[in-house]
């Protein structure tokens, strides 16, 4: 028996099983956030429809949700009751903030005026605050707390329980 | 109905298949030829049996049957007749029965062809072949059912993923794909014959390397148009990404190329057995990783299929396969005694040990930047990625010194070599490498790594040239008219030898085209408005207007652009925006015209049918074509190697050949 | 352009680059190398909605909005080093199309050629152990491979030898 050719063998064979073994049940297409645990990039844009600036830094101080989204983007339409219901229910202790990118004004306008709004939505026009934040598609949802600093994100569209299990890491215990 | 028998047809190939591999080993062992005649017979039945089931998916499908889940699934009856046909491969469930079709074709195809010969080696290879296709059967049978009943059958279906509609490569690119994947199974069980007996006689030798060349033709043709089809559809310029689907039907390729120059070895000294049968046992589990890679859904790609439960159950064959093969070869390789002995470090044996070295360090290079991102995953949970950058700066050197060796190696004889002969062999072609290399400076080319390629091409060139007619030339010496000494010296006789030095001076040819393409090519954004001419490389471009075409499941806007040079209407181009239904991003097409020096290539970036402004990225890609034509070339010149000269061997020995006839090699 | 004046009349800020990497560290550029060397750096970034293509290939708005933010860094005068860094720091390292050099990741760019030593190394011992086999005992080409018969034919006709 030739020692060497088995044992080569074996190591070779075992690495590459178990390398790929572990690359199972993980989607290559969900890419983590560098961001989570480092301070909100800060920014200020217009409100759509209006001359308005929104400032991210007037929202320190309380737990702020931050949603890229866009008119053309199917699961954004799906979340976006879902979104508006729960801005109101957690206007207390909470607030939420729409940004569209990739988008255009009248668009963005007649969705807000067919669906519904209870938040700010601000247009990123040439998308360097979506750069900036590593949104890669959309949808895609940072919860940042009080003191600025994104402690969650999630990439796809919002339902009520990932956006309640989020909710809790920002608000106050 | 049809789903039934389907699912009935199937589960026989795989009971046919499972006792013919038992059988097989069984006779194997005990050397009874009833036991062969029988493992024979079920080899035959499972090839029928699956064979069947896949025409049968192909009747459903054209009958428009929805009752098939299959059918449901891909099926549609307002899409053309070659779509229909084409969509049993372009769904998981029907390319793993495609699968099964062509193996059972190429078991079916073997068990007849080796009817009457190597019976020593023949009951293990069949009871290797059957016990694959057993497995496949068993996917069929169970994960990927694609004949599940569905209860009640819609009217119509939704169709096949309509980026796979939009090009006639669709209808040949993945036949040749799997008749050269699949058929590598054949060499396989031939390599595992070898070892179970003990012997890598002559006799097995034949089939193995017929075998193996045969799907080595497939597989090559099929690398280059997936190569092609990315060029013309995808609109990036470019036609290797380096995408791990890509390089899963690479990677058997590289060993299976290199097994096929180690046979040589093992011909002519009888050394390097151990190392021949590795590496066709690698280009096998290449293939079994590749079938993972492309299915699992845990590769990142765009050529994959989506994410599938078969995964963990090709990756549990694949772990299966390597402890056999590991098995084997660990009990079993030191009985494939060497019968000869390498003379020198300047023999032409050598250089096959060293070409084996290059090839090998190819596949790992780029089996490794493959599965990288997975072990980075595993190990710290941080993702990263191993994009083209790395593949192109780790590949171009060893592409280099495999140049070199094409070069140096035919130049050097067999055995062993006085320093005259090494000298008269390797220097004269330096002519060569001066001359590629002169022209191609002057035409502009400053790439070093351009110029190391023309300088290796141009050696490679001259060596594969003089020794490619030197039988005839040798024929003419001693007399022989042209005529009959080319007839009789290349194409009579000899076609192995004639037809692999074909495939070397085309191997040559692709190299540098790759190189040049890469290295001298253009690439310019222009932005225009309607009507607006600019000036591109040498080229007038005017945008002519924008059109938007609404079909069943994409939107497309299409950019005219007219094309004029020196003076002299060129072409009109056409290139399209695609906005399909069901993805997210827009996909370009990008419109080419292509010329035996260059390719005049336009992709949309940005088209405003409102405002009726274009924003195109134009692409001058220097000799493209002959990459193509290169590697249609190899595949002529291999398969004209592939015909049998038998009858000339006999009717030879029955008319002796006059003295000095023979070739030198 | 507009965006600046945009920037301007309404007072609004984007994220920078300098909140990420800071000042610019080397010299602005116009012009055709301003295009060439935003088309390079394209291709060392990966546009993260397209399976695996480089920024400068894809026409993804995304991808689009990445290279004319690359445009607008080098014309400001940052460095390709900063350039990669800013989009690894809000992207994460999977955005980079050339491994990093450094660490685990580093490993990628080190392990082909420790393959090639190791290889080199077998090759030698390989080439020294067939060079002092025991030589066949009968001569040249194919000893006991061969069906004798077919042996002299071959040499009769010379033909199908490599």
């Amino acid at each position: 028996m030739n020692r060497s050719v088995l044992l080569i063998g074996i190591v070779i064979a075992a690495a590459l099983v178990a390398i790929l073994f572990m690359g199972l049940g993980k989607n290559p297409a969900e890419i983590r956030s560098p961001l989570v645990g480092k301070p909100a990039p800060v920014f200020a844009l217009r409100e759509v429809g209006t001359n308005r600036t929104v400032d991210i830094t007037q929202y320190r101080g309380k737990p702020l949700v931050v949603n890229f989204w866009a008119t053309w983007c199917g699961p954004c339409w799906e979340e976006h009751p879902i979104l508006v219901a729960n801005a109101r229910m957690y206007a207390d202790s909470a607030s939420f903030l729409g940004v569209v990118f990739q988008d255009k004004e009248d668009k963005i306008l007649s969705f807000l005026q067919q669906r519904g709004s209870s938040y700010p939505t601000v247009v990123d026009d040439a998308g360097k605050t979506a750069i900036a934040y590593g949104v890669g598609g959309v949808p895609e949802t940072y919860f940042i707390d009080a003191q600025g600093v994104i402690v969650a994100k999630h990439n796809g569209p919002m339902t009520p329980d990932i956006l309640r299990e989020n909710l809790q890491k920002v608000l106050p215990q | 109905m049809i789903p039934a028998l389907g699912r009935l047809l199937i589960l026989g190939s795989l009971l046919a298949a499972a006792a013919g591999a038992i059988l097989g080993f069984a006779a194997g062992r005990t050397r009874s030829a009833e036991g062969l005649k029988w493992a024979r017979r079920f080899a035959y039945l499972y090839s029928g049996l699956i064979v069947s089931a896949a025409l049968l998916m192909v009747y459903a499908l054209l009958a428009h049957d929805f009752s098939v889940s299959y059918v449901a699934q891909v099926g549609s009856r307002s899409v053309p007749t070659w779509v229909t046909i084409v969509s049993l491969w372009s769904s998981l469930e029907g390319s793993i029965l495609f699968w099964g079709l062509v193996l059972g074709t190429y078991i079916g195809a073997a068990t007849f062809l080796t009817r009457n010969r190597y019976e020593e080696y023949q009951p293990d290879a069949i009871g290797v072949w059957l016990a694959c296709a057993a497995f496949f059967s068993f996917l069929i049978a169970g994960p990927a059912n694609p004949f599940h009943t569905v209860p009640s059958p819609p009217l119509d279906g939704p169709g096949p993923n309509p980026l796979l509609q939009n090009h006639i490569l669709m209808a040949i690119h993945p036949p040749f794909l799997y008749l050269g994947y699949v058929g590598f199974t054949i060499p396989f069980g031939f390599a595992c014959a070898a070892l179970l007996k003990g012997r890598l006689g002559h006799n097995v030798l034949k089939p193995l390397r017929e075998s193996l060349m045969l799907s080595w033709i497939f597989q090559t043709v099929a690398i280059m148009l997936g190569g092609w089809w990315a060029y013309e559809v995808l609109g990036w310029g470019g036609y290797w990404a380096w995408d791990p689907v890509e390089n899963a039907s690479l990677l058997p390729w590289l060993t299976a190329t290199a097994a096929l120059h180690s046979i040589m070895v093992v011909e002519r000294r009888g050394i390097l057995k151990g190392w021949t049968i590795t590496l066709v046992q690698a280009t096998f589990l290449l293939v079994i990783l590749g079938t993972f890679m492309t299915r699992s859904g845990v590769f990142n790609s765009v050529h994959s299929f989506k994410q599938s439960a078969i995964g963990p159950t090709i990756l549990g064959f694949l772990a299966v396969s390597l402890l056999f093969v590991i098995g084997l070869l660990a009990f079993r390789i030191d009985k494939l005694e060497p019968e000869g002995r390498l003379e020198g470090a300047a023999s032409r044996e050598a250089m096959f040990l060293l070409n084996n070295l290059a090839f090998v360090l190819l596949t790992f290079t780029v089996l490794i930047g493959t599965v990288f991102p997975l072990i980075v995953e595993a190990m710290k949970g941080k993702q990263m990625s191993v994009g083209r950058p790395y593949f192109d700066s780790m590949t171009v050197p060893l592409g280099a010194l495999l140049l070199f060796l094409l070069g140096v190696g035919p130049a050097l004889p067999w055995g062993r070599a006085s320093r005259e002969q090494v000298k008269k062999a390797l220097i004269p072609p330096i002519a060569g490498a001066a001359v590629f290399t002169l022209i191609g400076y002057a035409l502009g080319v400053r790439s070093p790594w351009t110029l190391i390629t023309l300088a290796f091409g141009g050696y490679a060139a001259q060596v594969t040239l003089s020794q490619m007619f030197l039988p005839m030339i040798q024929r003419m010496r001693n007399g022989e008219p042209l005529g009959s000494a080319l007839i009789d010296g290349q194409l009579r006789r000899g076609r192995r030898r004639f037809g692999s030095y074909i495939v070397h001076a085309a191997v040559v040819l692709v190299i540098i085209a790759i190189a040049i393409s890469s290295s001298m090519r253009t690439q310019l954004e222009l932005h225009f408005v309607k009507g607006q001419t600019l000036k591109a490389a040498g080229y007038d471009v005017t945008f002519v207007g924008v059109e938007q075409r609404t079909e069943p499941h994409r939107l497309s806007t299409i950019g005219t652009f007219n094309i004029v040079k020196d003076g002299k209407p060129l072409t009109t181009l056409t290139p399209r925006m695609n906005q399909y239904q069901m993805m997210r991003e827009p996909i370009g097409t990008p419109d080419v015209h292509s010329t035996a020096a260059r390719d005049f290539y336009i992709a949309l970036s940005n088209v405003d049918a409102a405002a009726e402004t274009a924003s195109i990225s134009v692409f001058v890609l220097p000799m493209v074509m002959w990459i193509w034509l290169a590697v249609i070339a190899m595949a002529l010149g291999a398969l004209f190697g592939l015909i049998p000269s038998r009858r000339v061997i006999l009717s030879a020995a029955k008319d002796p050949v006059p003295e000095g006839a023979t070739e030198t090699a | 352009m507009t965006l600046a004046v945009l920037l301007l009349l309404f007072q609004l800020k984007v994220p920078d680059a300098a909140q990420f990497v800071g000042a610019p560290q080397g010299t602005p550029i116009t012009g055709a190398v301003l295009e060439t060397r935003t088309n390079e750096i394209g291709h060392l970034l990966r546009c993260p909605v397209c399976q695996g293509m480089a920024v400068s290939d894809s026409p993804a708005e995304m991808a689009v909005n990445m290279k004319g933010q690359v445009r607008e860094l080098l014309a400001r005068g940052y460095t390709e080093e900063q350039i990669l860094r800013y989009f690894e720091l809000s992207y994460g390292e999977f955005v980079l199309l050339s491994p990093k050099k450094e660490g685990v990741t580093g490993m990628v760019w080190v392990l082909p050629v420790l393959a090639l030593l190791i290889g080199a190394v077998v090759v030698f011992f390989k080439f020294r152990k067939l060079e002092q086999a025991l030589p066949a005992a009968t001569p040249a080409a194919a000893p006991a491979l061969e069906d004798p018969y077919l042996a002299r034919v071959r040499d009769m006709v010379g033909g199908d030898k490599p």
